[in-house]
């Protein structure tokens, strides 16, 4: 019963089917075991899986002992490697220390292999890497130094992330979306086209910072999202302009900002004003007309557009406050 | 022979690595220093570069020159560069590669900073199967840094962006926000109604693409 010793190995042999009428002899695996031939007489019979030590090759010192001071580095590591004790000349120690000790040293550290070296990315490697990447760059074109010029030549700016990290896929689905702000002070508006263009775009319009922001995240590609959002900006540009037949319908609740022509305070101011017969005797549109004219009418109506249009500041109250005065002769 | 031939290894490998670049226009040739050491030591071992390694006919090519095209090239108001990772430690390395490579470049550095780190805390259960009482808790740390430049051309950006992110280290990653500028359109310097003031959908024309 040779068992430890005996090697069991793989067969690859041929049996031949003649009962099944095969010409061909079907070839199966086959387990067969056979003694080992004791041919090494002078070989140790190791017996089971014990350590080779007698024929074991000693090693030679590490590298570290014979690197000069003034080698060059980027041969060393030339590109991303993991750490080696033996090619680092650093007593670099790293890990939890012992107690009342220090932290281990650098041969055997496996958290000094664990975390990620940039020993490929000396000072010196950098400017190395950055000397052959130059040829490929271009220069800024030093008329664009400020971002007002930036943005008074090239308005429109497109906003895209990309994405990289490990993963099971390399794609993101986020790095499809693109962002297109305009400012659309710069587009060629009219006052109709911009109030028409507001209203088409509702919240898509910061009216602080008066920056229209399209973004566009439909189509699955980045650069078909890009198309898409300067599709729609062309769109709603030519469809600003056009006047439509029901846009006559337009209501005083549908207005953007207040006026003051036809409005309830306009009759209220101009009836008290002809009952108090500031203007004399009589009643008439010629009356109203005068009426209007006149400076403290003026005033007043520039106050209340004021008021309805910012809101209730103090600089607005007290404009309003001195009209009504100078108006009513208070 | 173990010196030279396991330098000779990792450069092969940095080379493969950089001739992957298909998208930049003209083909980088990467670490000069290393192609020309590796030319030099192909003269040298002519037949011991085709049995060793499996390389492909990478070296067998001279150094394309660079090609300059007529398209006008992108313009980048800002890029911001958001890497994050779990250990602190490995950013701060990153940050000092990132900004001395922009500076070696020429790239105006906006600003360097570090948002705060967010931890993500989960209380669980310690056992497969009752003991409610008896929980574990994990978190999960990841630290930011955000390195915005500005002003960079597009050629200089993919420049930039690539060899950044080729040195991106092991469990980090990166986000990349790009502010491109650019000029208003033609089809959109004058609306097309002017001098048809009653027009017809028939003659509208949508841009194309």
């Amino acid at each position: 019963m040779a068992s430890h010793t005996s090697k069991a190995f793989l067969s690859l042999g041929r049996i031949n089917v003649s009962g099944l009428g095969l010409q061909k002899s079907v070839s199966r695996l086959t387990y067969g075991t056979q003694a080992p031939a004791k041919s090494s007489v002078g070989k140790k019979d190791r017996g089971g899986r014990g350590p080779k030590t007698a024929n074991r090759k000693v090693g030679g010192s590490p590298r570290t002992e014979k690197m000069p001071l003034d080698q060059d580095w980027t041969a060393v590591y030339p590109a991303a490697a993991t750490f080696k004790a033996g090619s680092v000349p650093l007593p670099v120690r790293m890990g939890y220390p012992v107690r009342g000790g220090v932290p281990p040293e650098k041969t055997g550290n496996l958290e000094l292999i664990k975390i990620p070296n940039f020993l490929h990315l000396t000072p010196v490697a950098i400017k190395k890497h950055c000397e052959a990447l130059k040829p490929f760059c271009t220069e800024w074109p030093s008329v664009l130094d400020t971002d007002a010029k930036c943005d008074e030549n090239f308005p429109i700016k497109i906003e895209s992330s990309d994405y990289v990290s490990a993963g099971l896929t390399l794609r993101n689905p986020a790095a499809r979306v693109v962002h297109l702000k305009v400012k659309l002070s710069d587009l060629n508006l009219d006052d109709h086209a911009r109030k028409k263009m507001i209203k088409l775009v509702k919240e898509r319009y910061c009216s602080d910072t008066d920056i229209l922001t399209i973004k566009t995240d439909n189509c699955p590609l980045k650069q078909q999202n890009y198309d898409y959002a300067m599709y729609l900006l062309t769109v709603l540009y030519h469809e600003s302009w056009k006047t439509e037949a029901w846009e006559a319908e337009k209501t005083r609740a549908d207005m953007e900002e207040y006026s003051w022509e036809d409005s309830p305070s306009q009759s209220n101011i101009l009836n008290m004003l002809v009952r108090m017969k500031v203007a004399g005797e009589g009643e008439g549109e010629e009356v109203r007309e005068q009426l209007l004219g006149r400076k403290e009418v003026q005033e007043y109506k520039d106050s209340m557009t004021r008021l309805k249009n910012e809101g209730d500041n103090d600089s607005t109250m007290l404009q309003y406050k001195e009209a009504v005065k100078k108006v009513l002769n208070l | 022979m173990a010196a030279p031939i396991a330098l000779r290894r990792e450069l092969f490998s940095l080379a493969r690595i950089l001739s992957g670049f298909s998208h930049l226009g003209p083909r980088a040739a990467g670490a000069c220093s290393a192609h020309k050491t590796c030319n030099i030591i192909r003269s040298h071992h002519p037949l011991t570069s085709s049995t060793s390694f499996h390389t492909s006919t990478v070296f067998s090519s001279t150094p394309s020159s660079i090609t300059v095209t007529e398209e006008p090239d992108a313009l980048f108001q800002k890029v911001s560069v958001l890497v994050k990772g779990h250990d602190r430690a490995v950013l701060d390395s990153y940050e000092f590669f990132a900004t001395m490579t922009a500076k070696e470049l020429g790239i105006p550095i906006n600003k360097v900073f570090e948002p705060p780190k967010v931890m993500e805390r989960m209380t669980l259960l310690k056992s497969v199967h009752i003991f409610k009482k008896h929980r574990v808790q994990y978190e999960m740390r990841t630290h930011y840094r955000c390195i915005e430049l500005s002003h960079l051309t597009g050629c200089t950006a993919q420049v930039y962006l690539e060899y950044i992110q080729r040195n991106l280290p092991e469990g980090v990653a990166m986000m990349v926000t790009k502010t491109a500028m650019e000029k208003v359109p033609d089809h959109i310097l004058e609306p097309m109604w002017e001098d048809q003031p009653t027009e017809d959908k028939s003659t509208e024309d949508k841009p194309s693409q």
